[in-house]
């Protein structure tokens, strides 16, 4: 029944500094790529790959999922991919991405 | 026992534990925390206003029972459908499943309470608060009028221009907090408080179903949430969301209605479902047939729940694809709902059967709820939904899905368990008569319907002519219509009766099988003397008829928790009057939008105040410190992480929102000209190292640290006031070359987007620094470290969701 903590692990200041500079880093890098004339077929998919790396970095370490109980990270993962999901979708059926049309 | 101002704890051998007396003053009543009286509240309260809703039916039905009638004007027709479809939804039948969620839930589970008594009573006052107000808008003289769907752009200030569409905007925002609220405290209280032994598919299937529905309502509210703000800024500060002259597609309010509205049937009808479920067993003395099937089901049935909302959109014209899965998902979902029915039948195949009132409301469901449902998959195909829609067959189609299977099913509840809530045995005789009355009466208002919607009566309509062909049938209708009010007018006769002079309940009057019957009738104020040994599905039976069933059947008995917790202290937390001032708080900004903009600063001040209050009323109170649950997690952690994920629809539905309008405004500026995104990088920037503070702070606070505990989280909440100084310069900036919440669709999207992000960083500010000035006070040691993490968490969430908007908004092209 007792969903326990990870191996009791928990970061220590190195970990926290070390995942704020690598934040820092593609931080610099999604803004400078916006300006390489040679990214732009991909530059859509690269700045979500970036924007979801930071976004699993903050929520791995700093909000500590990694180490958490995996309890807390169904309610928060389910609802996020389900929230991705209808915003796809709604995007979708009001015509942003015209992928089905009218 | 002693008690203290923080709450009440009980000491003493657990069989001779008192009944903890509680007042019954209005005092009493008004600062009550207790599960039980809360969910007597919401009883009360939703069946007052059950009642205004169901006269809201009668004039309805008067007015259309014969052609050409004068009852009501078309305007005060226009104004009764549309509060009677806000009132038996928001302010009836929810508040009449969140009775049941609060008093029985915690019986069912063998817990003592929920996991927030004190938000739960916040929940209530603020429900009554919103309730109050929709319908102040009767005594104002300006009921909405624009159906309780409120399609735009009838609700724009040129279709609508008085206030009755502002008090249906203000108090569905108000009454969505409070089921926000308690779903985010139910989830955890049937997560982390059960009694030990009781795993989650040992749980009721009630207790299952309210699981789902909490989830579905955290879930499906924050869409509507944000639909709602975009018509309240359109409104009152003259925004473009469904303003088509601006580029607006008036479809994005009937996507975001229905990916709330679709979800909110089953808001509506799960709890039934699961009533039914308890209900079924115990008077066929089986166990539920397929348990865990109908358990799978009700979670299937949630979960399809949030992918089939356009099939109430087939005559928006979406295309044949988007046509296709929704009427595909919506085949699907039929699945597991005649999954549930074939298991009720196969429940009461070869059960000793005792044909109570309760009884029949519950065979009642399962037969008029297929109905609905049939009809129901009618409207899958959108061939046939055209010629449906608008029609009177959709009228009879939703009042057999949320009378025929909500409202029987409450009334099986009611009868089931009001002799556990009272004490006293409702009469049976009189109980099988209303149940015949109201199946007689439903049938016949509602049944006709179908043909006459077939015939081609549109609904909504305030008359007809005489030679439409449609006057039988109305005449018959509004006839059945009168025969519900009359069975309902049999229940309340037995009700009164009940309480004057009903015979006093046993424990157990139904030989039932779950856990509230295994405590006293009414309940005492700690539920259970000792906290009850589960040994399995229908725990309580299996105590009751001996080892074949019991124990040695295979069940795993109770883990040695369950010793310590019959052994432990009993606490009761003490009442407060805080959730009180901040429904009053609330209620009255909602006051001074409709009026004047200093009363909205007081109702402002006056929540904030009560919230500071209220978050500090037990700050010093030891019994609150260690809130672990049967996860092994803090309740308060993982409240925090059921509000994120709710958190991720709001902003989800903004930012699909401002995708949906990118590049659709009919005059400028377009993001690239005006958007500076070197600043932008720099709050950015501010905004992730305000994460790694944040993160310093709670360890150092983790470990004792003082003076590095209060360095860090003030830099966080510097950082957070830095990251408030960029925004604060970009708009003003902006405001200055004429880019505005007014200028066009990019304006409205981007303003309100980025305004609401900062109000959220605003609010986590105001927070980290209250944290501050308690560890400046000396106030915020060891103990309080969970304090500090789940507002971590929340700053952190702040962050992550800046992420993605300064992607999505900022550096996408």
């Amino acid at each position: 029944m007792r969903d326990e903590h990870r191996d009791g692990e928990h970061p220590t200041v190195g970990t926290y500094v070390r995942v704020a500079l690598v934040l820092s880093v593609v931080t610099a890098l999604e803004v400078g790529v916006i300006y390489v004339r040679q990214l732009a077929p991909i530059i859509v998919p690269l700045l979500l790959a970036m924007s979801a790396a930071k976004f699993a970095l903050v929520a791995l370490f700093f909000m500590h999922l990694r180490y958490d109980s995996r309890v807390l990270t169904l309610l928060f993962a389910g609802p996020l991919v389900l929230a991705s999901g209808l915003a796809v979708a709604l995007t979708t059926l009001t015509g942003a991405f015209l992928v089905f049309g009218r | 026992m002693s008690a203290p101002s923080s709450g009440r704890v009980l000491h003493g051998h657990p069989s001779a534990l008192p009944g903890v007396e509680t007042t019954a003053t209005v005092l009493g009543w008004l600062t009550t925390v207790d599960h039980k009286r809360i969910g007597i509240l919401y009883g009360v309260t939703g069946f007052a206003f059950f009642l205004l809703g169901g006269l809201e039916a009668l004039l309805i039905r008067l007015q259309l029972a014969v052609p050409h009638n004068t009852v009501v004007s078309a305007h005060a027709f226009n104004a009764l459908f549309t509060m009677h479809g806000t009132t038996m939804i928001f302010l009836a039948i929810m508040p009449f499943n969140a009775a049941f969620f609060n008093y029985m839930v915690p019986l069912l589970i063998g817990a003592r309470d929920v996991a927030f008594p004190r938000l739960n009573a916040l929940s209530y006052w603020i429900f009554l608060a919103g309730g109050l107000l929709l319908n102040a808008s009767l005594l104002a003289g300006t009921p909405p009028d624009v159906g309780w769907f409120g399609y735009a752009n009838l609700t724009s200030k040129h279709y609508a221009p008085g206030p009755g569409v502002d008090f249906w905007i203000l108090s569905l925002q108000i009454l969505g907090v409070s089921s926000v609220i308690a779903a985010i405290n139910f989830i955890v209280t049937i997560l982390n408080m059960r009694a030990p032994g009781m795993t989650m598919m040992r749980m009721p299937v009630f207790v299952w179903m309210t699981l789902v529905v909490q989830f579905l309502i955290a879930l499906a509210f924050p869409p509507i949430t944000v639909g709602l703000i975009f018509l309240m800024f359109d409104r009152f500060f003259g925004t473009h969301f469904y303003d088509v002259a601006a580029g607006a597609d008036l479809h994005l309010w009937q996507h975001l209605f229905w990916i709330f509205g679709h979800p909110e049937v089953y808001i509506l009808v799960l709890p039934a479902f699961g009533i039914v479920s308890e209900v079924l067993p115990t008077f066929a003395r089986k166990p539920l047939f397929g348990a865990p099937v109908v358990i799978y089901s009700g979670v299937l049935i949630g979960f399809f729940g949030f992918g089939v909302w356009s099939h109430h959109m087939f005559a928006a014209g979406m295309g044949p694809v988007a046509d296709s899965a929704f009427s595909i998902a919506t085949m699907l979902i039929s699945i597991p709902t005649g999954v549930k029915i074939f298991n009720w039948l196969a429940t009461l195949w070869g059960g000793t059967i005792r044909t109570t009132a309760a009884f029949h409301f519950a065979v009642g469901l399962v037969g008029l709820f297929t109905i609905g449902g049939l009809s129901g998959i009618m409207h899958a195909s959108p061939p046939v939904d055209l010629q449906q829609t608008d029609s009177y067959f959709v009228v009879a189609h939703l009042h057999y899905v949320l009378i025929g299977g909500s409202l029987f099913g409450l009334f099986a509840g009611a009868y089931y368990w009001w002799p556990k809530i009272t004490g006293r045995l409702l009469g049976e005789r009189l109980g099988r008569l209303q149940f015949w009355v109201l199946f007689a009466g439903f049938n016949l208002a509602f049944f006709p319907q179908h043909y006459l919607g077939a015939l081609g009566m549109p609904r909504r309509i305030y008359t007809y002519p005489a030679d439409a062909g449609w006057t039988a049938g109305n005449f018959a209708s509004t006839i059945g219509a009168f025969g519900i009010g009359v069975s309902v007018f049999l229940f309340m006769v037995n009700a009164w009766r009940s309480l004057r002079r009903g015979a006093p309940a046993p424990a157990d009057p139904w030989d039932g099988r779950t856990l509230e019957w295994r405590t006293s009738s009414p309940p005492p104020a700690h539920d259970f003397d000792t906290i009850p040994p589960v040994y399995g599905r229908d725990s309580y039976w299996r105590e009751k008829y001996g080892p074949r069933r019991g124990p040695a059947a295979g069940a795993t008995p109770p883990s040695s928790g369950a010793a310590a917790g019959i052994h432990a202290a009993v606490h009761l937390p003490a009442p407060s009057h805080w959730p009180i001032v901040v429904a009053l708080g609330m209620v009255l900004a909602a006051v001074g939008a409709l009026t004047h903009v200093s009363i909205v600063l007081l109702g402002v001040l006056l929540t904030v105040w009560g919230i500071f209050r209220f978050a500090l009323e037990h700050h010093r109170t030891t019994a609150h410190t260690d809130q672990t649950g049967v996860l092994g997690l803090d309740h308060r952690k993982m409240a925090m992480w059921v509000f994120l994920g709710s958190e991720c629809f709001f902003f989800g539905t903004l930012v699909a929102t401002y995708l949906a309008y990118k590049g659709r405004s009919v005059v400028g500026p377009e993001p690239h000209q005006i958007l500076n995104i070197p600043i932008t990088t720099l709050s950015t920037f501010d905004l992730l190292m305000s994460s790694l503070l944040m993160v310093l702070a709670l360890a150092a606070v983790q470990r004792g640290d003082h003076r590095q505990a209060r360095l860090w989280l003030f830099g966080t909440a510097l950082f957070g006031l830095v990251f408030l100084g960029f925004q604060a310069y970009e708009f003003t900036e902006f405001v200055h070359r004429g880019f505005t919440l007014q200028q066009n669709l990019f304006g409205s999207t981007f303003f309100v987007l980025t305004g609401l992000h900062g109000t959220h960083v605003a609010i986590g500010v105001l927070w980290l620094l209250s944290l501050w000035v308690l560890a400046l006070r000396g106030r915020l040691g060891v103990a309080d470290a969970v304090k500090v993490e789940i507002a971590g968490l929340y700053w952190h969430f702040v962050d992550v969701v800046w992420i993605a908007i300064f992607t999505l908004v900022y550096l996408i092209p």
